[in-house]
């Protein structure tokens, strides 16, 4: 049982992962000696940290065989919404709340496309992309909506032990959602139903009400992460945050999540997270011009798309190795 | 011993052909012979390796080793259709054409006439679909929608397409007869024989003993993925045959099993069930027995059961257990109230490849091992998971292997081990041995007779009629989804079961 926890830690995807880390780090330094800076990590740490907390959603979502591609939207519609709120005079927490369970219900809404209508995930999310992005303009009238109120503004500055509240919160949702995929009924049930949905379904497994609470609990994560983005930017960015969901799901597969659903852990998630925010990082300081920074993702998820297709193979020789000894 | 046939020229020769999936050596090693002008039957038991043979010979499949040649000559193809184009057709049950075009367009498909524009020429193609139709005296028209056509139309007509090339050498087919009226089926062995007599490699995969004694003039019988030997089927008997493909006695296995012999009060009862696939099935089952459900495939079996444990959607009826009727929204209900499952596919319906041996066997109790707040009991899992083992005697090296890196009989098991760790009332095993090995075979009949001897209702249904013979207390039989009979243990041959299971509508 040990033996096989600790493996989980440090296999040795995850070793190629740290040490890719490491050769991004060695190369932007060497290329601009201001990477390697406290500021700089600092930064990388705080750019990482929305990434970081949408990929938790992902994670659990590509795991149960389902995808979202809402976040971007959604977190820019859950900033505008609750600094409309607050400007409108409602006091901070209930305008809080409230920008929550609209995430909820964005994320009901996914649930209720793919579980109901039985549309392809992918496809589904994509409408919700759409229209929640088109609510966030229409909610500011295209214009961002300015934050005044004191303790909001504090929220994204606020600091302890000299490291940005919402690297913190990344931290802690990592802790606690990975606690709760490895250690809990829920998450072995995710694993189960990502892996086969018929089979997970007729050992008594309940694959709708999974599903369903994936896309709300990821629902409500770009709800808190659009929040906090927003108390950054001391605004409500109808424009912002584009391509989130690309660059969470690049970190998701990178860290080892089978795109194909039921494997993966938030362990490599969060190591995917480092690699991708570094990389974006380096690539701005290095001034490599942005219409290229395009190139690059997109190739950079190549090349996550491609490994985990690797490692699949992998699995499937050493599975036909197994039954030839067998035989 | 080789048994040549007409002399027509076509030969087909496999040369140590061998080839793996996980969990499973499917062929072992496999090498023999086939000639033109004469049928040759593949025989064996359910996972012996006949399907996964012509799949391989028609590209689907690769070998993991081996080869084979036709006409002395070696060949490869890389899919169905290089092998199509190479004269190498198969004849599944499941039909592979397009419902929606003409009869002469299903046979032309891909090919059909056209002048030098790419116009396709229609009156040509009708005519010459027609010449095929007349050939082969069958009464339809090019042009009529293949979607209005009879079952058996539509296998003619793949027949037809495969026939239509010029080049073709070798046909197989298989189960062509599964779902075939007696007089449909003459007509295809009419059909076969003008195969024959053209000097066609023509094999024929098929379960039913009379109809290899009917059509084919040899036999090739496999066991566990090895070719065992071809045999004349006229100087033959079904006994010696049977011997070959099981490897011993089937008999013995049954006789010497601990059967049950208290069959106690009525248990599960299920009143008028309707589903969208079944319609008005009424039945009981008493505690301690074992209830064996026969029929051909797509019969309703599955379904029934599907609906029973509310994997499928119950439109009419009512399943009482112990006298109090009870409603099964989902599987995981009917486990709450203590009727489970395994399933019909063990591959898509009943293992989670992903999740190692002890997850396979706990999953069902996630609710039972975690506290209030969802956390697991790790420890008690692993001891649920290596009681399972033991019990079960599932051989693996460890509890955290994958559960496909085990054989189809391990898989299997493990399955049974995750019902049966939930204290079930009623055990439904669909098709629970299928594709496994003789020897876990008999390991899952003496566990079968433990359960009954525990008291619990078992409900078997399997298209192995030996199996469903030797092991049920009674016997139902179902046709076209519908129940079309019931016999008890002692009146019930295979003759009077299919009788029940094949009666024109």
């Amino acid at each position: 049982m040990k033996a096989k926890r600790v493996s989980l830690v440090i296999s040795g995807d995850k070793l190629i992962l740290m040490s890719a880390i490491v050769v991004v780090f060695i190369l932007f330094t060497f290329l601009n000696p201001n990477f390697f800076s406290r500021v700089n990590i600092t930064n990388i740490l705080v750019g990482a940290s929305l990434v970081g907390i949408v990929s938790i959603g992902h994670t659990y979502l590509i795991i149960a065989g389902q995808n979202d591609l809402s976040p971007g939207s959604l977190v820019a519609f859950s900033g505008v919404l609750c600094a409309l709120l607050v400007s409108k005079g409602v006091p901070l927490l209930p305008a809080v709340l409230l920008t929550i369970v609209a995430g909820a219900i964005v994320g009901l809404f996914n649930t209720w496309m793919v579980n109901n209508i039985r549309i392809d995930a992918f496809i589904a999310t994509l409408v919700t992309q759409t229209i929640v992005r088109g609510f966030a303009y229409i909610l500011c009238g295209g214009k961002p909506v300015a934050i005044s109120n004191a303790n909001y503004i504090t929220f994204g500055r606020a600091r302890f032990l000299d490291i940005p509240l919402s690297v913190w919160i990344m931290l802690l949702c990592f802790l606690f959602f990975g606690f709760v995929l490895s250690k809990t009924k829920f998450g072995r049930s995710i694993y189960a139903i990502g892996g086969n949905k018929d089979a997970a379904r007729l050992a008594g497994l309940n694959p709708r009400k999974a599903i369903l609470i994936c896309y709300v609990m990821m629902g409500i994560i770009c709800a808190i992460g659009g929040i906090i983005f927003s108390a950054r930017m001391n605004s409500g960015q109808p424009a912002a945050n584009v391509n989130l969901e690309f660059d969470s799901i690049t970190a998701v597969i990178l860290g080892g999540v089978s795109f194909t659903g039921g494997v993966g852990s938030l362990g490599g998630t969060i190591l995917g997270v480092f690699l991708i925010q570094a990389f974006n990082t380096g690539l701005t300081m290095v001034n490599v011009p942005s219409f290229w920074q395009y190139v690059a993702r997109g190739a950079l998820l190549l090349f996550a798309l491609t490994s985990d297709y690797v490692r699949k193979q992998n699995r499937e020789k050493m599975l036909l190795e197994a039954s030839k000894r067998q035989g | 011993m080789v048994v040549r046939g007409g002399g027509m020229g076509h030969t087909l020769a496999f040369e140590n052909i061998t080839k793996y999936f996980p969990g499973v050596r499917a062929l072992d090693h496999v090498s023999f012979s086939a000639y033109g002008g004469q049928v040759l039957a593949f025989l064996g038991e359910n996972g012996a390796g006949k399907s996964t043979l012509l799949k391989i010979l028609n590209g689907d499949y690769q070998p993991d080793e081996g080869r084979y040649l036709i006409d002395g000559e070696e060949v490869h193809f890389d899919n169905p259709h290089q092998a199509i184009l190479n004269g190498v057709s198969i004849i599944y049950q499941e039909r592979q054409i397009l419902f929606h075009l003409s009869v002469a367009e299903n046979i032309y498909l891909g090919r059909m006439p056209s002048n030098r524009f790419g116009v396709i020429n229609k009156r040509l193609a009708n005519e010459k679909a027609q010449a095929i139709i007349d050939d082969f005296g069958l009464p339809i028209k090019p042009t009529t929608l293949v979607k209005d056509l009879s079952i058996a139309y539509q296998q003619m007509v793949e027949i037809m397409k495969a026939y239509s090339r010029d080049n073709l050498r070798v046909i197989c087919f298989d189960e062509p007869t599964a779902s075939l009226s007696e007089s449909e089926i003459e007509s295809l062995f009419r059909i076969i024989g003008k195969l024959r007599e053209e000097g066609k490699i023509v094999i024929y995969v098929s379960h039913r003993m009379s109809e290899i004694r009917a059509i084919t003039d040899c036999v090739a019988i496999f066991k566990d993925g090895q070719y065992v030997a071809t045999v004349p089927t006229e100087s033959t008997s079904e006994q010696t045959m049977i011997r070959m493909m099981v490897g011993r006695d089937l008999g013995d296995i049954y006789r010497n099993l601990d059967r049950n012999k208290q069959i106690g009060p009525v248990l599960l009862e299920v009143r008028n069930l309707a589903s969208d696939h079944v319609q008005d099935v009424s039945f009981s089952l008493h505690e301690g027995e074992v209830l064996g459900f026969a029929g051909l495939v797509g019969a309703g079996r599955t379904e029934t059961m599907r609906a029973i444990i509310g994997a499928d959607k119950l439109q009419k009826g009512t399943v009482y257990l112990r006298g109090k009727a009870i409603v099964n929204h989902d599987p995981n209900q009917a486990m709450l109230s203590g009727i489970v499952m395994v399933p019909e596919d063990r591959k898509t319906q009943g293992i989670l490849g992903n999740l190692d041996v002890a997850d396979n066997i706990t999953i069902s109790l996630l609710d039972k091992h975690s506290n209030r707040f969802g956390v697991l009991d790790t420890s008690e899992e692993a001891t649920i998971a290596q009681r399972g083992i033991e019990e079960f005697k599932i051989r693996t090296p460890s509890p955290h292997k994958k559960i496909l890196e085990l054989s189809g009989g391990n898989q299997q098991k493990c399955i049974v081990a995750r019902w049966m760790a939930t204290n079930p009332k009623v055990l439904i095993l669909d098709e629970p041995t299928k594709g496994i090995d003789i020897g876990a075979k008999a390991e899952f009949y003496a566990m079968i007779c433990a359960f009954a001897k525990q008291g619990i209702g078992v409900i078997l249904v399997s298209s192995e009629m030996s199996e469903v013979l030797g092991l049920s207390d009674r016997i139902i039989v179902m046709r076209g989804r519908k129940i079309s009979g019931e016999l008890a243990a002692a009146e019930a041959t295979e003759d009077k079961i299919l009788a029940l299971a094949m009666a024109e509508e």
